[in-house]
């Protein structure tokens, strides 16, 4: 069953279009990776979900509730993680958290465990030190906490990894991935590297359009191909760039492209007679690989397809 | 209800820590300070200018010091109090700091209300400390019986404190900027102003409620008279409020 | 020059005291607040030094309000 589902969704600001026509259903339990290149519309289609923007045509539901614009009931169901949250910087973290308990209604004993609970999740220190002094990542934790503490049934994150650095980053995904037995994630970005490494879902939005969308193992059956990647040695270039474009002339492979030191072919035969032809050919031009792989489709593959 | 009491903690947290209480206590103690000083001084200063023209002055009394603070406070103490409040609201939107609390189900119409609360609780009781400060040092410095009546002055404008506060939350409600939300606070005084020139009107005006103060005092006029004034004024006031909610409730954040 | 205290003053010391203290706090607190930091929200550093010096009460009053940054 779906926990979110968008229908028909269509967003114009101005002339100027941000979605049209989207259709989406998030399947509960998943870590959902909606992915998009900045300005594709991720932003306002958190918003929408969150009745913070006003929907120009379509509907939104929320465990079978319709989302509305302004003052939104379904709100009880999402923990928002903003992509820049903003605090009161005059509060301490166990201070606005209590705020935020009470707002969405914690009964005051279960209150101060709750927020203790909080801190050892999201790994934040329960001291007296105001907001304002927070670095960017203790701000992201901070933000995780708020997100979490009403216990959503569905977790927004807007691209929370862009603002951190690499290991800030890695520890997020981490708390992130924890979470996905308690809840139903979707997870904005445009970094693909952490969609890869804890989405089992993903949609790809370009041009206002949901160009892809499904499991990622599925779509990289679908769109992405296969591919060998050759490294040779530096004085053997010419010698093996004329053997390639040997193979493609006889259609053994599709397409080579060189990267840095390495070629990266692209087949569509078995993998093993592409490898049987690539090893014949080398030993009769008297190359040596010093490297031959395969490479798994990556969702980059599959996000240049789709939106090229 | 809940929401609102919620809310309101965390303004009063914030005026407290951010020190704007401290600040707007300490203006208007001020304010209450200057006035009777001005009071005593104004002949003083005209005199050592004036000796050689041995023009003689009348002594100031009592009344010139309630007069000196009614100056003082409607033509600037109201403006100070709308530089402190027309950020109130559309700067949370601009930050970006109300996005968390909304999603977690905090009722739009209670931050309005909690903002429009705290102002007032804010603005009179800045007002009521100038008030007595003011009236302490009178009574010190002017012992005569110029001023019968103090409260009776007081209260009009007070009346209009809440209505200025209304139109303060409304202007920081409607523009995005404080700037814009402070130049349509001031707009609506001076159109007031414009309006009072038509007679007809005058007697429903808000403006009324901070024209009049020292005849009040005085004892030459009488609160009754001011009756349409006032009830017009809270009539507006409820209605800036209720749109102010209005607008909140279909507001991006 | 005149450097002598005008009696008007000293006859009034319990009025002009307490304004002079807060007065001279106010502007004193602004001043150093402005010095201490290099961003403001409106304005730079010479604009509001003049302000609060020469603005009684409202310049400072401004500069807490439209010039500090918040959080700061």
């Amino acid at each position: 069953m779906s926990l979110l589902t968008l229908n028909k969704v269509s967003k114009t600001f101005g002339n100027n279009s941000v979605l049209d026509n989207v259709d989406l259903a998030i399947p509960k339990g998943s870590i959902y990776g909606f992915i998009g290149v900045n300005g594709a519309g991720k932003t306002t289609t958190m918003k929408l979900i969150l009745g913070l923007e006003e929907i120009s045509s379509g509907e939104i539901k929320i465990d079978g509730e319709v989302v509305t614009f302004g003052q939104t009931k379904t709100n009880r169901f999402t923990g928002y993680l903003p992509d820049v949250p903003d605090f009161y910087g005059f509060m301490t973290a166990r201070e606005y958290l209590k705020l935020c308990g009470e707002i969405t209604g914690i009964p005051k004993k279960h209150l101060a465990n709750k927020i203790g609970e909080m801190f050892k999740k999201v790994g934040l220190e329960d001291n007296k030190k105001q907001i304002k002094t927070y670095s960017r990542g203790m701000k992201q934790r901070l933000g995780v906490a708020q997100a979490l503490l009403n216990e959503p049934k569905l977790l927004i994150c807007d691209e929370p990894t862009s603002a951190l650095d690499p290991n800030g980053r890695r520890e997020f995904l981490t708390l992130i991935a924890s979470l996905k037995k308690e809840m139903t994630i979707i997870f904005s970005t445009h970094i693909l590297d952490d969609v890869e490494r804890i989405c089992d879902q993903v949609c790809i939005l370009h041009n206002s359009k949901i160009v892809a969308h499904g499991s990622l193992t599925v779509l990289k059956q679908q769109y992405a191909q296969e591919q060998i990647e050759i490294q040779v040695e530096k004085k053997d270039d010419t010698l093996f760039t004329n053997l390639l474009d040997q193979l493609i002339k006889e259609e053994k492979i599709q397409a080579y492209t060189k990267k840095e030191t390495a070629y990266v072919v692209n087949y569509t035969q078995p993998y093993l007679a592409v490898t049987h032809t690539l090893f014949a050919k080398c030993e009769q031009k008297d190359i040596a690989p010093t490297l031959l792989r395969k490479v798994a489709p990556s969702l980059e593959q599959i996000f240049l397809e789709v939106t090229a | 209800m809940k929401d609102v009491t919620i809310f309101l903690k965390k303004e009063g947290l914030e005026v407290w820590r951010t020190k704007r209480l401290i600040l707007i206590l300490t203006v208007f103690v001020l304010f209450g300070l200057i006035s009777p000083l001005i009071a005593i001084l104004t002949p003083e200063i005209l005199s050592s200018f004036g000796s050689e023209l041995n023009i003689t002055l009348p002594e100031p009394t009592s009344l010139d010091s309630w007069m000196q603070f009614y100056k003082n406070l409607t033509q600037i103490g109201i403006y100070i109090l709308a530089v402190f409040f027309c950020g109130s609201v559309n700067g949370e939107i601009r930050k970006g700091s109300l996005v968390n609390l909304v999603t977690k189900g905090l009722n739009r119409s209670a931050i309005i209300s909690s903002k429009f609360i705290m102002m007032m609780i804010l603005s009179l009781s800045a007002i009521l400390l100038s008030f007595f400060i003011t009236a302490i040092y009178t009574a010190v410095y002017f012992p005569d019986n110029d001023s019968p009546h103090i409260v009776a002055g007081l209260i009009p404008f007070l009346v209009f404190v809440v209505f200025f506060s209304a139109i303060i939350l409304l202007g920081s409600t409607l523009f995005d900027g404080s700037m814009a939300s402070l130049l349509f606070t001031i707009g609506v005084i001076i159109v007031l102003y414009l309006v009072n020139i038509v007679e007809p009107l005058q007697a429903y005006n808000p403006i009324q409620l901070i024209g009049e103060n020292l005849s009040l005092v005085e004892g030459t006029m009488e609160l009754k008279a001011l009756g349409l004034a006032i009830a017009s004024s809270l009539l507006l006031a409820v209605t800036a409020y209720l749109f102010s909610m209005k607008l909140m409730n279909k507001k991006k954040l | 020059m005149n450097t002598e205290i005008p009696p008007f003053i000293l006859d009034n010391w319990l009025l002009f005291l307490p304004i002079l203290l807060i007065q001279l706090t106010l502007m004193a607190t602004a001043l150093v607040h402005v010095i201490r930091h290099d961003h403001y929200r409106i304005g730079n550093r010479a604009i509001w030094i003049a302000l609060i010096v020469f603005v009684q009460i409202v310049g400072p009053v401004l500069y807490f309000v439209f010039g500090k940054e918040e959080d700061e």
